[in-house]
């Protein structure tokens, strides 16, 4: 743990760290463009050079491991000429198309210039180094060699991150330049990544490009609902639009990375429509809209009556492993202690079974479900029912009445899907009484006895358990769509129709009953499921 | 004068192995193979021989960071990647006597514990590799390379390695990099290759005419050596010579030789009738140094140090009156500018930038306030950079725009 003085403040480091790592922890920014804390160091772009006593020359910070006694300066004379004669250098050939730039508003370029630099060109535009732009690089980004600062941190991202190695340096001296063999696409799984680790506007997201201005945008932390891996998200919205998912860095779960699949997912939620207010099926059979609260009532004394008829063993509850643990709580405590049910079921493919499988090396499961370990750990899972086909023989056989069913379509499609979801809709129709939780219309709820409208992924706060037991907390985006409401809202709906029990108001309220209550989740503080989320035993 | 470099080089037939040993070739390396390999390294460390490459750092302490049984090979690398303009003495080394060269690498690597070496070879000299690959398949033939050199229990494979004709891949590191396969970028340092070299092994890279004197110095000890040249600059030195001399040539002369004697009458001194206006001593990335500046320099680091030039790689340029400063100039930044590697923001962004303001200048729309622009570029550049080259630019922009500076403002206009 090495002593050192940074701007006359004495630190103490860790063993090994550099000397940018140290100074960000402690509030000193470092100025930089090709250092990033998940990439292998480079050293490249000159920005961060820093003065260590008793080194004749200027260090790079992000290349300098501190050492006892070491004395730095970020902010003398002779480092801020260093800095704004670097940044000279990176605005002589660049092409300063800030408004047509998609970048604009989260450039180093912009915002170190701000900072350090603020000179005047001194080279005429006649004289720059052309280079060629809107170069297409796949289905996620968009190359503009001008723009382009030549950092390193996509090529260092293609070679060590992914190992695909696909992008690589052409040229020499100020004609270099980055791109791919031949122009070839960057199709691997990752390829997102490199826009959002570029400093500047040389990859810019083909999905994202020219949407919007990133200063409109409005962030929410969340959790991608991709798959059960739950990466560290933010959701960037505006005016009730989803515009892109980005990464937030969690050294825990995913770095600073995000899958292509899961930051693409959103526009899985804006795919067909939504249900905008609640159903109830007429005496004909034909779906017919209906109040929250005349719904919420004769739910109660339906699923009753069913109890007092047939038992409550005739009452299923199918929960969804892309519903929050908030969601899942109610859920159960409503019909395990309302109406005595027993029998619990989530699994309609084996989530339980997959909950930890990897895709591939990096952040990838095969479980598309935020959160099959929530699910499990709330014991939605009967061992003589073995999922949710189980359920279905057990309907048909007529030992199951009734059933309550949340269902929310993965965000990220995967071979089995349409099967899983026969399968739920084969249940809706072998009971004689069903009510079908969803948020996206789908033909088979026409024969749902009740369909109600809850919240989709981005519109919900809750938490989410991720495959190791990783709680996670996700922030609500977007305002539930139409007549929608959140899924634990429902059940707090249900739970207090009666009165008997004191009413949940908020998400953080049901966390809080549910760390009462359920052994896994014990003495869990919801501050607690923040970055990087508190991991339980599985 | 003393030839310990050139000595053969002016017989036809001494790139065979059977005259080259006739003259008394691999005795030296018979010799170092009875000899204990730290002997050999005390040895060199008293001959006082320096780096010829460029910038003079002891050999024997060079060698003395290698590590010893770190559990992984050591590497001699031979850089022959001469690309330094106004440089191309290793040249007349191998293409005249590749054989000293090899006995000197054979040397070196039993000092170090080397079994496995490479001569990386500038991309350019195509032509010369081909006798140097001769060279090597009759050390091979005969017993001095393979698994038992001259019959000792010490195997050594020295390759050939063909550059693609890079000037950053001189640059130690960058060489290394190109040797692995990848691209010509300078490493940081540290690690040093010393320790963290090729294939992240110990590594010594040394320069052709370095390990040219290896032979000489084993078989006339380290003391002999060190008796030649001035107090620290031992040895002779090769010194090409280019530019307005009557006689341009590759020239071996003892350390602190007088540099206008050296001009005068080793080089036959400026034809034409001309006077002499400029010389740069060792290379184009050394400051230029003015007529009057030459006046009592000698020949060897200390001095030209001194003069407010170095010694370099000895890559001698010499301009006589009817010289344009602010063209030559431009010429040697736009071989910078061409060959910088891109890697580091000052120097790819930097070079490029000089070499068009100068292009500017000598094609007469250049501007008053371009010649201080190039001493601030000079300023932003240096000591910026990962390499050496934007330095290696620095030195020749500051050193012409300031004694010059005079034509340089006369080539502009506005």
């Amino acid at each position: 743990m090495p002593k050192f003085t940074i701007n006359g403040q004495e630190v103490e480091a860790r063993d090994g760290q550099t000397i940018i790592q140290a100074a960000e922890e402690i509030g000193v920014d470092i100025p930089h463009y090709c250092y990033h804390p998940d990439l292998p160091i480079d050293g490249n772009c000159r920005m961060c050079l820093v003065d260590v006593e008793r080194m004749p020359k200027l260090t790079p910070a992000c290349a300098t491991v501190v050492t006892e006694g070491m004395v730095v300066r970020t902010n003398n004379e002779r480092v801020k000429e260093a800095v704004r004669g670097v940044l000279e250098f990176l605005l002589v050939n660049h092409p300063v198309d800030c408004p047509v730039c998609d970048q604009a508003g989260e450039c180093r370029l912009q915002d170190y210039y701000m900072v350090y630099g603020l000179h005047t060109s001194e080279i005429p535009l006649g004289m720059k180094v052309r280079k060629r732009k809107v170069i297409d690089l796949g289905p996620m980004v968009v190359l503009d060699q001008e723009r382009c600062v030549l950092c390193s941190r996509c090529v260092r991202f293609c070679d060590h991150v992914t190992g695909t190695g696909e992008l690589q340096f052409f040229g020499r001296g100020d004609h270099v330049a980055i791109g791919t063999f031949e122009d070839r696409p960057l199709e691997n799984a990752y390829s997102g990544n490199v826009v959002d680790i570029c400093p500047v506007g040389a990859l810019t997201s083909r999905d994202f490009r020219f949407k919007c201005r990133v200063w409109f945008l409005h962030g929410a932390d969340s959790v991608c609902g991709g798959c059960s891996t739950g990466c560290s998200v933010r959701i960037d919205h505006r005016d009730g639009t989803i515009f892109r998912l980005l990464p937030r860095r969690n050294p825990e779960v995913n770095k600073s990375w995000l899958c292509d699949e899961g930051r693409m997912s959103f526009h899985a939620l804006s795919t067909g429509s939504r249900i905008v207010q609640p159903k109830v099926k007429g005496p004909a059979g034909v779906p017919t809209a209906a109040r929250w609260d005349e719904v919420i009532a004769s739910i109660n004394s339906r699923l009753k009556e069913t109890a007092a008829a047939h038992g409550s063993g005739s009452i299923i509850g199918i929960g969804s492993a892309s519903a929050t643990n908030e969601a899942l709580f109610l859920f159960k405590r409503y019909l395990s202690d309302r109406l005595g049910a027993t029998r619990f079921e989530f699994r309609l493919d084996g989530e339980d079974r997959r909950v930890a499988e990897r895709e591939d090396d990096l952040l990838r499961r095969t479980d598309k479900h935020p959160n099959s370990m929530g699910a499990m750990k709330l014991g939605l899972m009967d061992a003589e029912l073995g999922g949710i086909e189980g359920a279905i023989s057990a309907a048909r056989a007529g030992r199951i009445k009734a059933g309550v069913i949340i269902y929310l379509k993965p965000l990220v499609a995967r071979p089995g899907d349409d099967a899983a979801e026969a399968r739920v809709a084969e249940l809706v129709r072998s009971l004689e009484y069903s009510v079908v939780l969803a948020a996206h219309e789908a033909d088979w709820q026409s024969a749902a006895s009740v369909l109600l409208p809850i919240a989709a992924w981005s519109e919900e706060e809750g938490t989410y358990t991720n495959y190791e037991g990783r709680i996670q907390f996700a922030g609500r985006a977007l305002a539930p769509d139409g007549g929608s409401r959140p899924a634990w809202q429902v059940f707090a709906l249900l739970l207090g129709a009666d009165g008997t029990e004191p009413g949940w108001t908020s998400p953080e309220q049901v966390f809080e009953s549910m760390a009462e209550s359920i052994p896994a989740y014990r003495n869990i503080a919801r501050s607690q499921t923040r970055l990087p989320g508190v991991v339980i035993a599985v | 004068m003393i030839k310990i470099l050139l000595e053969n080089t002016d017989k036809v037939d001494q790139v065979r192995l059977e005259k080259y040993k006739q003259r008394g070739g691999y005795r030296a390396l018979r010799k170092v193979l009875t000899m204990d390999p730290p002997a050999i390294i005390e040895e060199v460390k008293a001959s006082g021989l320096r780096g010829r490459g460029g910038a003079g750092f002891p050999t024997g302490m060079k060698w003395g960071f290698v590590p010893r049984n770190t559990g992984k090979p050591t590497y001699l690398l031979c850089n022959a990647d001469e690309s330094e303009p106004g440089t191309f003495k290793d040249r007349i080394l191998m293409e005249r006597d590749p054989h000293l060269m090899i006995e000197g690498m054979a040397i070196a690597c039993y000092a170090l514990n080397c079994h496995l070496s490479y001569i990386y070879l500038r991309g350019e000299y195509e032509f010369i590799a081909h006798t140097v690959q001769r060279a090597l398949d009759e050390a091979y033939e005969a017993g001095v390379l393979g698994p038992s050199v001259l019959g000792h229990d010490f195997a050594l494979d020295i390759h050939l390695h063909l550059g693609q004709g890079a000037y950053i891949c001189g640059e130690e590191t960058a060489l290394i990099e190109s040797l692995e396969g990848y691209r010509g970028y300078p490493r940081i340092k540290p690690p040093f290759p010393a320790t963290h070299g090729f294939l992240a092994s110990p590594t010594v890279v040394n320069n052709v005419e370095t390990l040219c004197a290896l032979p000489w110095i084993i078989t006339n000890g380290g003391a002999a050596y060190a008796s030649i040249g001035t107090e620290k600059s031992k040895g002779t030195k090769l010194f090409s010579v280019s530019g307005h001399v009557a006689k341009p040539g590759v020239y071996e002369v003892e350390m602190g030789y007088p540099l206008l004697e050296f001009i005068n009458k080793e080089a036959g001194g400026i034809p034409n009738g001309h006077k002499l206006k400029a010389v740069i001593p060792g290379g184009s990335s050394v400051p230029v140094l003015t007529a009057q500046e030459c006046e009592g320099v000698g020949l060897d680091y200390e001095s030209l140090l001194k003069a407010g030039s170095m010694l370099g790689s000895g890559g001698m340029i010499v301009f006589d009156d009817t010289t344009k400063m602010p063209e030559v100039l431009s010429v040697i930044a736009d071989f910078y500018a061409h060959e910088s590697c891109g890697q580091c923001t000052p120097c790819r962004e930097g070079t490029g930038w000089a070499a068009k303001i100068l292009r500017n200048m000598v094609s007469g729309t250049g501007k008053w306030s371009d010649v201080d622009l190039l001493l601030k570029i000079a300023d932003m550049m240096e000591g910026k950079t990962i390499c050496p080259l934007a330095d290696a630019d620095v030195m020749p922009i500051r050193s012409f725009v300031t004694k010059y500076r005079r034509e340089f403002e006369a080539l502009c206009s506005s």
